[in-house]
Protein backbone atom coordinates (compact mmCIF):
# COMPACT_ATOMS: atom_id res chain seq x y z
CA UNK A 1 0.00 0.00 0.00
CA UNK A 2 1.69 3.69 -0.69
CA UNK A 3 -1.14 5.17 1.85
CA UNK A 4 1.56 5.15 4.78
CA UNK A 5 1.64 8.87 4.50
CA UNK A 6 3.73 10.92 7.32
CA UNK A 7 2.95 14.40 7.96
CA UNK A 8 5.71 15.77 5.64
CA UNK A 9 5.07 14.19 2.86
CA UNK A 10 3.58 16.04 0.12
CA UNK A 11 1.10 13.65 -1.74
CA UNK A 12 0.22 16.76 -4.20
CA UNK A 13 3.49 17.37 -5.84
CA UNK A 14 2.51 14.79 -8.03
CA UNK A 15 -0.93 15.97 -8.65
CA UNK A 16 0.36 19.70 -8.87
CA UNK A 17 3.02 18.56 -11.26
CA UNK A 18 -0.06 17.03 -13.99
CA UNK A 19 -2.05 20.50 -13.12
CA UNK A 20 1.02 22.62 -14.54
CA UNK A 21 1.31 20.12 -17.70
CA UNK A 22 0.78 22.06 -20.48
CA UNK A 23 -1.82 19.35 -21.92
CA UNK A 24 -3.47 20.29 -18.65
CA UNK A 25 -6.54 22.54 -19.95
CA UNK A 26 -8.62 21.97 -16.25
CA UNK A 27 -6.82 23.76 -14.80
CA UNK A 28 -6.71 22.24 -11.05
CA UNK A 29 -9.59 20.09 -11.77
CA UNK A 30 -7.87 16.93 -10.73
CA UNK A 31 -7.82 18.63 -6.82
CA UNK A 32 -11.85 18.93 -7.18
CA UNK A 33 -12.15 15.56 -7.78
CA UNK A 34 -14.84 13.56 -5.37
CA UNK A 35 -14.35 10.14 -6.46
CA UNK A 36 -18.08 9.71 -7.58
CA UNK A 37 -17.39 7.76 -10.35
CA UNK A 38 -19.20 8.90 -13.18
CA UNK A 39 -15.97 8.69 -15.08
CA UNK A 40 -15.70 5.04 -14.78
CA UNK A 41 -18.99 4.32 -15.08
CA UNK A 42 -18.98 5.65 -18.43
CA UNK A 43 -15.75 4.54 -19.64
CA UNK A 44 -15.26 1.89 -22.28
CA UNK A 45 -11.70 0.28 -21.13
CA UNK A 46 -13.70 0.16 -17.51
CA UNK A 47 -16.27 -2.10 -19.46
CA UNK A 48 -14.59 -4.11 -21.07
CA UNK A 49 -11.04 -4.19 -19.08
CA UNK A 50 -9.08 -3.45 -15.35
CA UNK A 51 -8.58 0.17 -16.49
CA UNK A 52 -10.32 2.49 -13.67
CA UNK A 53 -10.62 5.95 -14.17
CA UNK A 54 -11.53 6.53 -11.01
CA UNK A 55 -8.60 4.73 -9.44
CA UNK A 56 -6.30 6.77 -11.18
CA UNK A 57 -7.42 10.30 -9.83
CA UNK A 58 -7.52 8.11 -6.31
CA UNK A 59 -4.02 7.24 -6.81
CA UNK A 60 -2.73 10.20 -8.79
CA UNK A 61 -4.40 12.41 -5.20
CA UNK A 62 -2.02 9.85 -3.03
CA UNK A 63 0.84 10.64 -4.75
CA UNK A 64 1.32 7.29 -5.90
CA UNK A 65 3.67 7.36 -8.81
CA UNK A 66 4.03 4.11 -9.61
CA UNK A 67 0.61 4.42 -11.49
CA UNK A 68 3.32 5.10 -14.39
CA UNK A 69 4.12 1.57 -14.32
CA UNK A 70 0.66 0.26 -14.56
CA UNK A 71 0.28 -1.06 -18.15
CA UNK A 72 -4.07 -0.45 -17.35
CA UNK A 73 -3.36 3.09 -17.87
CA UNK A 74 -2.33 1.90 -22.36
CA UNK A 75 -6.14 0.76 -22.36
CA UNK A 76 -7.50 4.31 -22.32
CA UNK A 77 -9.22 4.70 -25.42
CA UNK A 78 -8.58 8.26 -25.64
CA UNK A 79 -12.45 9.08 -26.47
CA UNK A 80 -13.10 11.51 -23.79
CA UNK A 81 -15.93 10.89 -22.25
CA UNK A 82 -15.35 10.96 -18.70
CA UNK A 83 -13.75 14.36 -19.63
CA UNK A 84 -17.42 15.44 -20.95
CA UNK A 85 -19.34 14.22 -18.12
CA UNK A 86 -17.20 14.88 -15.04
CA UNK A 87 -19.38 16.75 -12.42
CA UNK A 88 -16.45 19.06 -11.39
CA UNK A 89 -14.85 19.87 -14.77
CA UNK A 90 -11.65 17.23 -14.11
CA UNK A 91 -10.36 14.68 -17.27
CA UNK A 92 -8.91 11.95 -16.38
CA UNK A 93 -8.72 11.41 -19.94
CA UNK A 94 -6.05 14.37 -20.17
CA UNK A 95 -4.54 13.12 -17.18
CA UNK A 96 -3.90 9.68 -18.60
CA UNK A 97 -2.33 11.29 -21.25
CA UNK A 98 0.04 13.44 -18.97
CA UNK A 99 0.81 10.34 -17.22
CA UNK A 100 1.74 8.75 -20.04
CA UNK A 101 4.34 11.26 -20.85
CA UNK A 102 5.44 11.54 -17.39
CA UNK A 103 6.15 7.76 -18.28
CA UNK A 104 8.14 7.99 -21.55
CA UNK A 105 9.97 10.82 -19.90
CA UNK A 106 11.00 8.78 -17.49
CA UNK A 107 12.13 5.78 -19.85
CA UNK A 108 8.94 3.67 -18.89
CA UNK A 109 6.36 2.47 -21.27
CA UNK A 110 8.79 2.18 -24.31
CA UNK A 111 7.65 -1.11 -25.61
CA UNK A 112 4.09 0.42 -26.04
CA UNK A 113 5.83 3.23 -28.56
CA UNK A 114 7.33 0.71 -30.83
CA UNK A 115 4.77 -0.08 -32.91
CA UNK A 116 4.30 3.30 -33.51
CA UNK A 117 7.64 4.85 -34.62
CA UNK A 118 6.39 4.30 -38.65
CA UNK A 119 4.20 6.82 -37.82
CA UNK A 120 6.78 9.02 -36.41
CA UNK A 121 9.51 8.38 -39.20
CA UNK A 122 6.42 8.57 -42.15
CA UNK A 123 6.17 12.21 -40.50
CA UNK A 124 9.66 13.40 -39.93
CA UNK A 125 10.99 12.47 -43.10
CA UNK A 126 8.08 12.82 -45.62
CA UNK A 127 5.88 14.85 -43.77
CA UNK A 128 2.94 12.31 -44.22
CA UNK A 129 1.19 10.87 -41.07
CA UNK A 130 0.87 6.88 -42.48
CA UNK A 131 -0.78 4.02 -40.49
CA UNK A 132 2.36 2.13 -39.79
CA UNK A 133 3.64 -0.22 -42.35
CA UNK A 134 4.25 -2.69 -40.01
CA UNK A 135 0.28 -3.47 -38.71
CA UNK A 136 -0.48 -3.81 -43.10
CA UNK A 137 -0.01 -7.62 -42.87
CA UNK A 138 -2.82 -7.61 -39.67
CA UNK A 139 -5.03 -5.03 -41.99
CA UNK A 140 -4.77 -7.21 -44.93
CA UNK A 141 -5.61 -10.42 -42.97
CA UNK A 142 -8.45 -8.94 -41.18
CA UNK A 143 -9.71 -6.36 -44.41
CA UNK A 144 -10.08 -8.92 -47.62
CA UNK A 145 -10.24 -6.45 -50.60
CA UNK A 146 -8.22 -3.82 -48.31
CA UNK A 147 -4.70 -4.79 -50.42
CA UNK A 148 -5.94 -4.18 -53.68
CA UNK A 149 -7.93 -0.81 -52.46
CA UNK A 150 -4.60 0.67 -51.45
CA UNK A 151 -2.83 -0.56 -55.18
CA UNK A 152 -5.98 1.20 -57.12
CA UNK A 153 -6.44 3.73 -54.40
CA UNK A 154 -4.19 6.30 -57.22
CA UNK A 155 -6.94 5.38 -60.00
CA UNK A 156 -10.25 5.46 -57.47
CA UNK A 157 -8.81 9.05 -56.68
CA UNK A 158 -9.14 10.00 -60.54
CA UNK A 159 -11.99 9.01 -60.69
CA UNK A 160 -13.50 11.18 -58.04
CA UNK A 161 -11.35 14.01 -59.83
CA UNK A 162 -8.68 14.25 -57.33
CA UNK A 163 -4.98 14.19 -57.05
CA UNK A 164 -2.77 11.43 -56.45
CA UNK A 165 -1.93 10.91 -52.95
CA UNK A 166 0.42 14.19 -52.07
CA UNK A 167 3.89 13.35 -51.83
CA UNK A 168 4.50 16.75 -50.12
CA UNK A 169 7.72 19.30 -51.39
CA UNK A 170 11.17 19.38 -50.52
CA UNK A 171 10.18 22.69 -48.97
CA UNK A 172 7.37 21.65 -46.86
CA UNK A 173 9.22 18.01 -45.79
CA UNK A 174 12.27 20.40 -44.28
CA UNK A 175 10.57 22.46 -42.50
CA UNK A 176 8.28 19.91 -40.41
CA UNK A 177 11.70 17.68 -40.01
CA UNK A 178 13.22 21.71 -38.88
CA UNK A 179 10.09 21.91 -36.45
CA UNK A 180 10.40 18.35 -34.79
CA UNK A 181 13.97 18.30 -34.26
CA UNK A 182 14.23 21.52 -32.74
CA UNK A 183 11.30 20.26 -30.13
CA UNK A 184 13.09 17.44 -29.28
CA UNK A 185 11.25 15.02 -30.97
CA UNK A 186 13.71 13.49 -33.00
CA UNK A 187 16.27 12.70 -30.12
CA UNK A 188 13.52 10.79 -28.41
CA UNK A 189 12.51 8.92 -31.46
CA UNK A 190 16.15 7.93 -32.01
CA UNK A 191 16.38 7.17 -28.23
CA UNK A 192 12.89 4.88 -27.74
CA UNK A 193 14.48 3.33 -31.01
CA UNK A 194 17.86 2.38 -29.52
CA UNK A 195 15.93 0.53 -26.89
CA UNK A 196 14.02 -1.49 -29.28
CA UNK A 197 17.12 -2.42 -31.17
CA UNK A 198 18.82 -3.61 -28.09
CA UNK A 199 15.73 -5.26 -26.75
CA UNK A 200 15.87 -7.31 -30.38
CA UNK B 1 -26.20 29.48 -31.79
CA UNK B 2 -22.45 30.33 -32.45
CA UNK B 3 -21.60 32.04 -35.79
CA UNK B 4 -19.98 29.63 -38.08
CA UNK B 5 -18.79 31.41 -41.41
CA UNK B 6 -19.27 29.95 -44.52
CA UNK B 7 -16.51 31.94 -46.58
CA UNK B 8 -12.78 32.35 -45.95
CA UNK B 9 -12.55 28.53 -44.87
CA UNK B 10 -9.47 26.31 -45.50
CA UNK B 11 -10.38 22.84 -46.19
CA UNK B 12 -7.64 20.26 -43.81
CA UNK B 13 -6.67 17.75 -45.79
CA UNK B 14 -7.33 14.52 -43.88
CA UNK B 15 -4.23 11.66 -44.33
CA UNK B 16 -7.32 9.02 -43.44
CA UNK B 17 -9.51 10.33 -45.64
CA UNK B 18 -6.81 10.97 -48.29
CA UNK B 19 -5.60 7.05 -48.50
CA UNK B 20 -8.76 5.42 -47.08
CA UNK B 21 -12.16 7.03 -47.93
CA UNK B 22 -11.02 9.84 -50.60
CA UNK B 23 -14.67 9.92 -51.65
CA UNK B 24 -15.35 12.27 -48.07
CA UNK B 25 -13.56 14.51 -49.72
CA UNK B 26 -14.83 14.58 -52.99
CA UNK B 27 -18.61 14.67 -51.44
CA UNK B 28 -17.39 17.34 -49.55
CA UNK B 29 -16.49 19.23 -52.40
CA UNK B 30 -19.88 18.56 -54.15
CA UNK B 31 -22.10 19.58 -51.07
CA UNK B 32 -20.05 22.43 -50.46
CA UNK B 33 -20.30 23.57 -54.31
CA UNK B 34 -23.72 23.04 -54.00
CA UNK B 35 -24.67 24.71 -50.91
CA UNK B 36 -22.05 27.68 -51.94
CA UNK B 37 -19.46 27.41 -49.45
CA UNK B 38 -16.01 29.73 -50.34
CA UNK B 39 -12.95 27.02 -49.28
CA UNK B 40 -9.61 25.66 -50.53
CA UNK B 41 -7.36 23.35 -50.10
CA UNK B 42 -3.14 23.91 -49.32
CA UNK B 43 -0.73 21.51 -50.53
CA UNK B 44 1.55 22.87 -47.87
CA UNK B 45 -0.64 21.98 -45.06
CA UNK B 46 0.56 18.58 -43.30
CA UNK B 47 -1.05 16.03 -40.97
CA UNK B 48 -2.83 17.06 -37.26
CA UNK B 49 -0.38 14.36 -36.14
CA UNK B 50 -3.39 12.39 -35.55
CA UNK B 51 -2.15 8.58 -34.97
CA UNK B 52 0.91 9.80 -33.58
CA UNK B 53 -0.39 12.37 -31.26
CA UNK B 54 -3.22 9.60 -29.21
CA UNK B 55 -0.32 6.97 -29.55
CA UNK B 56 1.68 9.08 -27.20
CA UNK B 57 4.90 9.20 -29.57
CA UNK B 58 4.17 12.95 -30.55
CA UNK B 59 3.94 15.09 -27.06
CA UNK B 60 1.61 18.23 -27.19
CA UNK B 61 4.69 20.66 -28.13
CA UNK B 62 5.75 18.32 -30.65
CA UNK B 63 1.91 18.41 -31.63
CA UNK B 64 1.46 21.96 -31.14
CA UNK B 65 4.25 23.43 -33.15
CA UNK B 66 3.52 21.73 -36.04
CA UNK B 67 -0.18 23.39 -35.58
CA UNK B 68 1.59 26.52 -35.49
CA UNK B 69 2.92 26.34 -38.88
CA UNK B 70 -0.57 25.13 -40.36
CA UNK B 71 -2.16 27.84 -38.52
CA UNK B 72 0.30 30.36 -40.23
CA UNK B 73 -0.56 29.23 -43.95
CA UNK B 74 -4.23 29.47 -43.40
CA UNK B 75 -3.38 32.88 -42.07
CA UNK B 76 -1.59 33.80 -45.08
CA UNK B 77 -3.89 32.52 -48.07
CA UNK B 78 -6.64 34.72 -46.14
CA UNK B 79 -8.29 31.88 -44.75
CA UNK B 80 -8.29 31.94 -40.95
CA UNK B 81 -11.06 29.45 -40.75
CA UNK B 82 -10.26 26.09 -40.54
CA UNK B 83 -12.88 23.19 -41.30
CA UNK B 84 -11.75 19.59 -41.12
CA UNK B 85 -13.03 16.51 -42.52
CA UNK B 86 -11.78 14.47 -39.49
CA UNK B 87 -13.04 14.29 -36.11
CA UNK B 88 -9.79 14.09 -34.48
CA UNK B 89 -7.95 16.94 -36.96
CA UNK B 90 -11.13 18.68 -35.58
CA UNK B 91 -10.05 18.30 -31.57
CA UNK B 92 -6.30 18.48 -31.98
CA UNK B 93 -6.04 21.75 -33.84
CA UNK B 94 -8.65 23.45 -31.53
CA UNK B 95 -6.80 22.17 -28.63
CA UNK B 96 -3.49 23.73 -30.27
CA UNK B 97 -5.53 27.15 -31.01
CA UNK B 98 -6.63 27.18 -27.30
CA UNK B 99 -3.07 25.87 -25.89
CA UNK B 100 -1.20 28.97 -27.92
CA UNK B 101 -3.39 31.66 -27.07
CA UNK B 102 -3.51 30.64 -23.39
CA UNK B 103 -0.23 29.28 -22.36
CA UNK B 104 1.97 32.38 -22.64
CA UNK B 105 4.86 30.19 -21.79
CA UNK B 106 4.39 27.36 -24.60
CA UNK B 107 3.30 29.82 -26.84
CA UNK B 108 6.83 31.95 -25.91
CA UNK B 109 8.99 28.58 -26.12
CA UNK B 110 7.59 27.77 -29.64
CA UNK B 111 8.52 31.00 -30.75
CA UNK B 112 11.81 31.24 -29.50
CA UNK B 113 12.87 27.45 -31.28
CA UNK B 114 11.02 29.17 -34.09
CA UNK B 115 13.53 32.55 -34.11
CA UNK B 116 16.56 30.37 -33.17
CA UNK B 117 16.31 28.33 -36.06
CA UNK B 118 15.29 29.82 -38.88
CA UNK B 119 11.67 29.76 -38.94
CA UNK B 120 10.44 33.29 -37.73
CA UNK B 121 8.14 33.07 -40.38
CA UNK B 122 5.98 30.89 -38.67
CA UNK B 123 5.57 32.39 -35.26
CA UNK B 124 2.17 32.58 -33.67
CA UNK B 125 1.39 35.59 -32.28
CA UNK B 126 -1.88 35.12 -29.13
CA UNK B 127 -4.99 35.03 -30.86
CA UNK B 128 -3.98 34.75 -34.31
CA UNK B 129 -6.75 32.68 -34.43
CA UNK B 130 -9.51 31.54 -32.05
CA UNK B 131 -10.82 28.27 -31.21
CA UNK B 132 -14.74 29.08 -31.32
CA UNK B 133 -14.39 31.44 -33.90
CA UNK B 134 -12.03 29.86 -36.40
CA UNK B 135 -11.82 26.36 -36.00
CA UNK B 136 -14.67 23.91 -37.50
CA UNK B 137 -15.78 20.67 -38.43
CA UNK B 138 -17.41 19.85 -42.02
CA UNK B 139 -20.48 18.97 -40.03
CA UNK B 140 -20.39 22.46 -38.42
CA UNK B 141 -20.40 24.41 -42.15
CA UNK B 142 -23.84 22.02 -43.29
CA UNK B 143 -25.28 22.89 -40.27
CA UNK B 144 -25.23 26.64 -41.29
CA UNK B 145 -26.48 26.20 -44.48
CA UNK B 146 -28.94 23.59 -43.63
CA UNK B 147 -32.02 25.46 -44.60
CA UNK B 148 -30.51 25.51 -48.41
CA UNK B 149 -29.78 21.77 -48.43
CA UNK B 150 -33.61 20.59 -49.60
CA UNK B 151 -32.96 22.86 -52.44
CA UNK B 152 -30.68 20.59 -53.67
CA UNK B 153 -31.86 17.06 -52.73
CA UNK B 154 -32.16 15.14 -56.18
CA UNK B 155 -32.98 11.42 -54.25
CA UNK B 156 -35.39 10.01 -51.70
CA UNK B 157 -33.57 8.43 -49.49
CA UNK B 158 -36.60 8.42 -46.41
CA UNK B 159 -37.25 5.12 -47.02
CA UNK B 160 -34.06 3.47 -45.14
CA UNK B 161 -33.81 3.12 -41.76
CA UNK B 162 -30.72 5.64 -40.73
CA UNK B 163 -28.89 6.16 -37.50
CA UNK B 164 -26.06 8.54 -36.70
CA UNK B 165 -22.48 8.32 -35.31
CA UNK B 166 -21.49 11.36 -33.91
CA UNK B 167 -17.59 10.60 -33.68
CA UNK B 168 -15.92 11.92 -29.74
CA UNK B 169 -13.68 13.99 -30.77
CA UNK B 170 -16.18 16.01 -32.03
CA UNK B 171 -18.93 15.92 -29.64
CA UNK B 172 -16.58 15.53 -26.09
CA UNK B 173 -13.19 16.82 -26.28
CA UNK B 174 -14.03 20.45 -26.96
CA UNK B 175 -18.13 20.30 -25.75
CA UNK B 176 -18.70 24.18 -25.65
CA UNK B 177 -18.31 24.17 -29.32
CA UNK B 178 -20.28 21.15 -30.04
CA UNK B 179 -23.49 22.04 -31.95
CA UNK B 180 -26.82 19.79 -31.62
CA UNK B 181 -25.74 18.21 -28.32
CA UNK B 182 -23.21 16.35 -26.24
CA UNK B 183 -24.65 13.18 -24.31
CA UNK B 184 -27.27 12.98 -26.79
CA UNK B 185 -25.34 14.30 -29.66
CA UNK B 186 -28.00 15.40 -33.21
CA UNK B 187 -26.33 17.27 -35.06
CA UNK B 188 -26.21 15.23 -37.93
CA UNK B 189 -29.80 13.93 -36.99
CA UNK B 190 -30.73 17.58 -37.66
CA UNK B 191 -28.86 17.41 -40.97
CA UNK B 192 -30.03 14.42 -42.59
CA UNK B 193 -33.73 15.62 -41.81
CA UNK B 194 -33.29 18.19 -44.34
CA UNK B 195 -32.82 16.07 -46.83
CA UNK B 196 -36.72 14.73 -46.11
CA UNK B 197 -35.39 11.59 -44.17
CA UNK B 198 -35.82 11.17 -40.66
CA UNK B 199 -33.33 8.95 -38.50
CA UNK B 200 -34.07 6.21 -35.72
CA UNK B 201 -32.81 9.35 -32.92
CA UNK B 202 -31.85 8.34 -29.72
CA UNK B 203 -30.35 4.48 -29.67
CA UNK B 204 -28.66 2.47 -26.69
CA UNK B 205 -24.92 3.14 -27.18
CA UNK B 206 -25.26 6.00 -29.53
CA UNK B 207 -22.85 8.31 -27.69
CA UNK B 208 -20.09 5.40 -27.25
CA UNK B 209 -17.09 5.40 -28.94
CA UNK B 210 -16.49 3.44 -32.69
CA UNK B 211 -13.56 1.40 -30.22
CA UNK B 212 -10.97 3.06 -32.56
CA UNK B 213 -9.14 4.12 -29.78
CA UNK B 214 -5.96 4.84 -31.31
CA UNK B 215 -3.64 2.63 -30.08
CA UNK B 216 -5.96 -0.08 -29.07
CA UNK B 217 -7.32 -1.27 -32.51
CA UNK B 218 -3.62 -2.23 -33.82
CA UNK B 219 -1.83 -3.06 -30.50
CA UNK B 220 -5.06 -4.55 -28.52
CA UNK B 221 -7.44 -5.34 -31.04
CA UNK B 222 -9.91 -7.63 -28.79
CA UNK B 223 -10.43 -5.39 -26.50
CA UNK B 224 -11.09 -2.54 -29.44
CA UNK B 225 -13.60 -4.65 -31.45
CA UNK B 226 -15.12 -5.84 -27.77
CA UNK B 227 -15.96 -1.85 -27.82
CA UNK B 228 -16.79 -1.53 -31.36
CA UNK B 229 -19.31 -4.68 -30.78
CA UNK B 230 -21.65 -2.86 -28.09
CA UNK B 231 -22.28 -0.14 -30.95
CA UNK B 232 -22.45 -2.84 -33.43
CA UNK B 233 -25.08 -4.64 -31.74
CA UNK B 234 -27.00 -1.63 -30.95
CA UNK B 235 -27.41 -0.85 -34.63
CA UNK B 236 -28.35 -4.16 -35.86
CA UNK B 237 -31.20 -4.85 -32.92
CA UNK B 238 -32.70 -1.42 -34.87
CA UNK B 239 -32.01 -3.12 -37.86
CA UNK B 240 -30.83 0.04 -38.70
CA UNK B 241 -29.22 -0.13 -42.74
CA UNK B 242 -27.45 3.11 -42.93
CA UNK B 243 -25.54 4.62 -40.33
CA UNK B 244 -24.18 8.13 -40.93
CA UNK B 245 -20.65 9.23 -39.44
CA UNK B 246 -18.05 12.40 -39.40
CA UNK B 247 -14.76 11.04 -38.73
CA UNK B 248 -12.42 8.77 -40.85
CA UNK B 249 -11.14 6.67 -37.67
CA UNK B 250 -14.88 5.96 -36.98
CA UNK B 251 -15.44 5.00 -40.63
CA UNK B 252 -12.48 2.46 -40.97
CA UNK B 253 -13.56 0.95 -37.40
CA UNK B 254 -17.21 0.22 -38.64
CA UNK B 255 -16.69 -0.59 -42.67
CA UNK B 256 -13.39 -2.24 -42.65
CA UNK B 257 -13.76 -4.53 -39.24
CA UNK B 258 -17.94 -4.70 -39.43
CA UNK B 259 -17.69 -8.53 -41.19
CA UNK B 260 -15.10 -9.51 -38.22
CA UNK B 261 -17.19 -8.21 -35.36
CA UNK B 262 -20.13 -10.01 -36.57
CA UNK B 263 -17.95 -13.36 -37.32
CA UNK B 264 -16.87 -12.41 -33.77
CA UNK B 265 -20.28 -11.76 -32.36
CA UNK B 266 -21.90 -15.05 -34.14
CA UNK B 267 -24.67 -12.39 -35.87
CA UNK B 268 -24.80 -11.41 -39.28
CA UNK B 269 -24.43 -7.58 -39.59
CA UNK B 270 -25.30 -5.38 -42.96
CA UNK B 271 -25.51 -2.10 -42.37
CA UNK B 272 -23.41 0.37 -44.75
CA UNK B 273 -21.19 2.51 -43.64
CA UNK B 274 -21.32 6.64 -44.79
CA UNK B 275 -19.93 9.99 -43.72
CA UNK B 276 -22.13 12.48 -43.30
CA UNK B 277 -20.70 14.64 -46.69
CA UNK B 278 -21.25 11.57 -48.67
CA UNK B 279 -25.04 11.01 -47.44
CA UNK B 280 -25.47 14.42 -48.73
CA UNK B 281 -23.94 14.55 -51.71
CA UNK B 282 -25.80 10.82 -52.49
CA UNK B 283 -29.02 12.51 -51.61
CA UNK B 284 -27.96 15.62 -53.66
CA UNK B 285 -27.53 13.19 -57.08
CA UNK B 286 -23.33 12.47 -56.65
CA UNK B 287 -21.99 9.38 -58.83
CA UNK B 288 -21.50 6.90 -56.75
CA UNK B 289 -17.77 6.42 -58.38
CA UNK B 290 -17.16 9.67 -59.22
CA UNK B 291 -18.43 11.75 -55.79
CA UNK B 292 -19.30 9.02 -53.03
CA UNK B 293 -16.10 6.80 -53.46
CA UNK B 294 -17.93 3.51 -52.96
CA UNK B 295 -14.79 1.44 -54.40
CA UNK B 296 -13.06 2.77 -50.81
CA UNK B 297 -15.97 0.37 -49.31
CA UNK B 298 -15.67 -2.78 -47.35
CA UNK B 299 -19.01 -3.09 -47.19
CA UNK B 300 -20.46 -2.64 -50.71
CA UNK B 301 -22.82 0.64 -50.56
CA UNK B 302 -25.16 -1.16 -53.44
CA UNK B 303 -25.61 -3.68 -50.28
CA UNK B 304 -28.61 -1.34 -49.07
CA UNK B 305 -29.05 0.98 -51.69
CA UNK B 306 -30.02 -0.66 -54.92
CA UNK B 307 -31.98 1.78 -57.02
CA UNK B 308 -32.46 5.19 -56.51
CA UNK B 309 -36.35 6.91 -56.97
CA UNK B 310 -35.64 11.23 -57.37
CA UNK B 311 -38.04 13.20 -55.25
CA UNK B 312 -41.28 14.24 -56.71
CA UNK B 313 -41.56 17.72 -57.01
Amino acid sequence: MTNQQKITDSPIDFAEKIINDVKNSKEDGVLKCVQCGMCTSTCPAARHSDYNPREIIERVLEGDISIIEDDNIWNCFYCYTCHSVCPVGNSVCEVNQILKQIAIENNVGYDKLYEYLGFADSYFTAAIGAIPERFFQDIDRDVPGWWEFRQNLEEIRKELDLNPPLMPSEEVIDEVSKILTITGFKQKIEKIRATEEAVK
Amino acid sequence: MKHVPTDDLLLFRSCLVSVEYPGVEASTKFVFDKLGVDYAISEKQTCCTGLGHYSDVFNQIDTTAIGARNFKIAKELNRPNLVMMCATCYAINKKSVKLLNKKDDLRNHINQLFDENGLSHLKYEKDDLKPTENIFHVVDILYAKKDEIKNHVKYDLSGYKIATHHGCHYCKVHYEDTIGGVRDPNIMDEIIEECGCSTIGWYDHKRTTCGTGFRQRYSNPDLSFTATADKMNAIDDEDVDILVHLCPNCHIQFDRYQHLIAQREGRNFRAIHLNIAQFIALAMGGDFDKVIGVKAHTVPVDSVIKDLKEVEK
